[in-house]
């Protein structure tokens, strides 16, 4: 319930700001002075143009360690109330293990691909 | 929790612990809102220490004046819009930005429990707690508000239609989303040893105990660099270097458009301090070793000692922050990605492994050593693991162009 509150005062923060210097603020458009900044030089072109395909699988790569992650914080909540070098810990323990060990994998292969080398 | 007894018929959510949520809600907001207008001046200051200058002193007392100012003028500045903007996302952006940031700092414990029995003046009684919402997944809500930031960046330099905002956007994104996976790790170091990611609980167990910065030293230095990174702070602040893209994502913005990005970036940076204060440092907790701390429990006093000694913690973090910007040159983006993929990552993934060992082993007090071991570890295998080629050639003087003797051995000129 705070947590809505803060959120409904967090968004009225936010447009109350974007409005107000909308109306507060002189609006003197012109030929030039809406054209992009491109460091004093006649814009060319649009800037949506193709980009590297490296960020796209980097994002795919960060996208599966990331969900990975997600699981990992109710496995180890789970596994600290546990007795330690129980069998049932290990058992946790060894899933996870495994768990984590599948996505290494795709990681050492991403890796001698060469997904993080940008030079 | 037991309702305050009040004279007149509230609403049932109405309890006195929600009454002391909006009060800390209200007043935390207002403090960070504060603070990151504040936090301008005090970077501007440390700059100009560090720089050996004077810094702004005209608004004012010592310039105290400044982020008022400031902050007036913005409203009254002109807003533009390039053309060929996106015009719905031009104007989302700030508003995304500055959103996630804002709405962060609720689940984390800014004091301890109040005593309302203290309270002169009111016939109440019951405990309440100081925090906005004291929700038992506090850790992830808060790392993933923290990873929401993500799409202002991104969406303003996108919209904006200009090669240097786009290029921005890419990149801080780029950043950001590899900067979060060595986090989320260290994370799980300090959800291993606190056994719990209900952060007021984090807290007592740090009260009880000794700070999780002495437990896992090397997970606190890995996420206060994610932190920094995440914050889009130096040495990590590819995204607007100003050298190569003039402003990065928010080049084309002026106005309190603008000024809710740089809001955005100071309120991270607040509630990022106080997240690793709470992690870390023990949230409200005095002594960093077993023994005598801090009372939990306690009147308004006590409280707002807690509550100072919080502040205190982020404000030491903060002034870290802005030394460490003014102190170290920038990354390469190259060096940034290798930084994050082929450094922290592995580091942070076997700590996570040594962390789980431990903990499997019951070694649960002697977590340090693991940070010793992991260390251990690295030295012993760095040297062992598959080389590839440096991108950093060193092109020798002598016989090159460069060189000021020509081949024969005399000097050119």
């Amino acid at each position: 319930m705070p947590i809505l509150i803060l959120i409904v005062m967090a968004i009225g923060f936010a447009v109350v700001n974007t409005v107000a210097t909308h109306l507060l603020g002189p609006g003197r458009g012109g030929q030039a002075k809406e054209s992009t900044y491109e460091s004093g030089m006649n814009p060319f072109g649009s800037a949506r143009r193709r980009f590297n395909v490296r960020f796209y699988i980097l994002a795919m790569t960060f996208l599966v360690f990331d969900v990975e992650i997600i699981f990992l914080y109710p496995w180890a909540v789970t596994y600290t109330k546990m007795d330690p070098g129980s069998a049932e810990a290990m058992l946790y323990l060894g899933r996870i293990l495994f768990f984590i060990g599948t996505s290494v994998i795709a990681y050492i292969y991403a890796w001698r691909k060469g997904v993080f080398r940008w030079d | 929790m037991r309702p305050a007894t009040l004279a007149f018929e509230l609403p049932s959510f109405v309890t006195a612990q929600f009454v002391a949520s909006m009060v800390t809600i209200f007043v935390v907001l207002h403090l960070a809102l504060g603070l990151a207008a504040y936090f301008i001046l005090l970077e501007r200051k440390v700059c100009a220490w560090v720089q050996d200058r004077i810094g702004p002193n005209r608004v004012g007392p010592l310039g105290l004046l400044q982020p008022i100012a400031d902050g007036l003028k913005l409203f009254l500045k002109e807003e533009f819009m390039p053309r060929g903007a996106d015009r719905t996302l031009f104007i989302l952006a700030p508003a995304l930005s500055v959103i996630p940031a804002l709405i962060g700092f609720v689940v984390i414990p800014w004091a301890g429990t109040l005593d309302l029995a203290s309270i002169p003046f009111l016939d109440l009684s019951g405990t309440v707690r100081i925090v906005g919402a004291d929700v038992n997944v506090g850790v992830i809500y808060l790392i993933a508000t923290a990873s929401l930031g993500v799409y202002g960046v991104g969406l303003g330099g996108w919209a904006s239609n200009n090669k240097y905002s786009f290029l921005g956007g890419l990149r801080a994104s780029c950043q950001m989303i590899s900067y979060e996976i060595p986090m989320g790790l260290c994370l799980l170091c300090v959800i291993l040893a606190a056994g719990t990611v209900r952060p007021t609980e984090i807290v007592g167990a740090q009260l009880s105990g000794q700070w999780y910065l002495l437990h896992q030293p090397l997970a606190a230095i890995i996420f206060y660099t994610c932190l920094l990174a995440e914050a889009n702070r130096a040495p990590f602040d590819l995204a607007e270097a100003e050298q190569e893209l003039v402003g990065g994502w928010h080049t084309e913005y002026s106005s309190m458009k603008w000024a809710l990005f740089f809001m955005a970036e100071y309120v991270h940076l607040f509630v990022g301090s106080a997240f690793f204060a709470v992690l870390f440092l023990g949230g409200w907790s005095l002594n960093p070793l077993f023994g005598w701390d801090v009372p939990a429990t306690g009147g308004l006093a006590t409280v707002l000692l807690q509550f100072g000694i919080v502040l205190g913690k982020v404000f030491g973090l903060v002034v870290l922050t802005m030394m460490i910007r003014w102190t170290l040159p920038r990354f390469r983006f190259d060096q940034l990605m290798r930084l994050a993929w082929e450094g922290m990552i592995p580091v942070s993934l076997l700590l996570l492994l040594v962390t789980s060992l431990f903990v499997f082993l019951g070694w649960t007090h002697h977590l340090w050593a693991g940070s010793l071991a992991a260390l251990g570890i690295i030295l012993l295998a760095h040297p062992h693991m598959p080389r590839q080629a440096n991108p950093n050639h060193r092109v020798p003087l002598i016989g090159s162009r460069f060189s000021p003797l020509d081949d024969a051995g005399t000097s050119r000129s």
